[in-house]
């Protein structure tokens, strides 16, 4: 008989990490699968996340993926002209680098990070599996289902109550199980990011907006701790002729940070789309979830994912355990809902209104209104009052 | 931009990043996936929406339409 499990998790991201860490303590059994060698690489990510998002997590604050601390924001107009939010002057008595006084946020490494998130499900109980890819799933007549890998080439079935696929926003288990997961061209940006020697930062994250930079998305400068510093962009393809690489290579030579960038050398090259799209409609199917990025529980303002990743996984564990501890309760998409239903009540909703107000910006068609309009969004998003901080 | 006869995609693998944009972006069913996490090089697309080669942030992937009777 195939190996059984209660739950199957394929893709070791933040979200299905912290889903099988989760439910691994509730008392489930959980097999981990993910293709990679190396969890997190190739990089397709910023890397910044805050520290309530970890902390609400019970992520430990370890040195081991931190490669530096936040302490605000800087969000730039096209001209340069900047709305500075530094929590180490807004609160001092909280937010800084001495004793007694913290950070905002983080930025990451995603290679190290995702490994950390996947040793500490490891602890928890979840057997774990590299250099394994999920082949396809069959419900079956006992009300669970079979999943097909591949494992150094070796074909293994295994028997599982839940299929969650967390396979990242190039998600095939979603197809898999048929459900509508394609994006459109208008709401996915083209990114990409050069890790930097020889550019100064201050603790910030710098957003800068502007159709002259990043037609349809921004561009960013994030510290990346050891002194180095990261420089990415991202574009809607429907919004411009070029590539993201061409508009990179402009915002380094020409914006007003040419000054700033002209001595940079270019340490590592990374890329990716980023979702700046509604979540999907439908994250379950007969014994299947999604979750993190393959459920597009991406934040459709800033782009970011690892919060909505680890606060999502968390819930989705929260649920699972509650619904299998029934004995006999069935696994089918109907029974499942419930899950969508905690979701969008935890976080789907706030991330239908972002994405509401996100559109409005884009479906400005005249330049300077939309580039104005983006500038104030983007203020307002950051703000210390905004009722999205937590998003 | 939409063309109607198949075609095969050419990845220039020296600018590829591995980003995995072009697959987000595909709307094939599962599996229209090259072992390097591309978009498949190997076979035909019938589709032919070319939004992979929109949104590659490098420009590095282009195609070729399939002959009429050419290999599938």
């Amino acid at each position: 008989m195939n190996q059984q499990y209660d739950l199957v998790i394929i893709g070791s991201g933040p979200a299905g990490a912290t889903v099988g860490r989760f439910a691994a303590a509730g008392g489930l059994s959980v097999l981990l699968v993910d293709k990679k060698q190396e969890l997190g690489a190739p990089i397709q990510c910023s890397g910044a996340v805050s520290r309530h998002a970890l902390e609400e997590v019970g992520v430990p604050l370890d040195d081991e993926f931190i490669l530096e601390p936040i302490y605000g924001f800087a969000i730039y107009d096209q001209a340069g002209a900047a709305t500075k939010i530094d929590y180490r002057k807004l609160k001092e008595d909280e937010y800084g680098s001495g004793p007694g006084r913290k950070p905002l946020g983080y930025v990451v490494d995603r290679r190290r990070f995702d490994r950390f998130l996947m040793t500490q499900a490891e602890r928890a109980g979840v057997e774990t599996w590299l250099k394994t890819e999920g082949l396809g799933y069959q419900p079956t007549e006992d009300g669970r289902c079979d999943v097909f890998l591949r494992r150094y080439n070796e074909k293994i079935t295994v028997s599982t109550r839940v299929l969650v696929g967390a396979d990242g926003l190039m998600s095939q288990v979603g197809k898999w199980a048929g459900l509508q997961t394609h994006i459109k061209i208008t709401e996915l940006a083209g990114c990409l990011q050069f890790i930097v020697d020889n550019v100064e930062t201050e603790g910030l994250l710098e957003i800068i907006t502007g159709h002259e930079w990043a037609p349809g998305g921004y561009a960013w400068v994030f510290p990346k701790g050891h002194g180095y510093a990261e420089i990415g962009l991202g574009v809607i393809p429907t919004m411009t002729t070029h590539s993201a690489q061409w508009h990179l290579d402009k915002f380094i030579k020409q914006s007003f940070f040419k000054e700033r960038f002209k001595d940079s050398r270019i340490l590592e090259v990374q890329g990716g789309g980023v979702p700046l799209a509604a979540p999907l409609r439908t994250q379950y199917a007969d014994n299947l979830i999604l979750v993190g990025d393959a459920a597009r529980h991406v934040n459709p303002i800033t782009g970011g994912g690892i919060h909505t990743a680890l606060s999502g996984g968390k819930l989705a564990a929260e649920f699972l355990i509650r619904h299998l501890s029934t004995p006999g309760v069935s696994c089918a998409a109907a029974e499942l809902k419930g899950y969508q239903d905690d979701w969008l009540q935890a976080l789907g909703d706030k991330m239908w209104k972002l994405y509401h107000t996100k559109t409005k910006v884009f479906h400005q068609e005249d330049i300077p209104t939309r580039d104005a309009y983006l500038y104030q969004t983007m203020s307002d998003y950051f703000d210390p009052n905004s009722e999205y901080k937590k998003i | 931009m939409s063309k109607l006869q198949p075609v095969i995609f050419d990845i220039g693998w020296n600018a590829c990043i591995n980003c995995g944009a072009c697959v987000a972006i595909c709307p094939q069913e599962a599996g229209f996936i090259s072992p390097f996490d591309t978009i498949a090089v190997d076979r035909a697309c019938d589709i032919a929406c070319l939004l992979c080669e929109s949104i590659c942030p490098t420009d590095t992937i282009t195609h070729k339409l399939v002959e009429e009777g050419g290999k599938d």
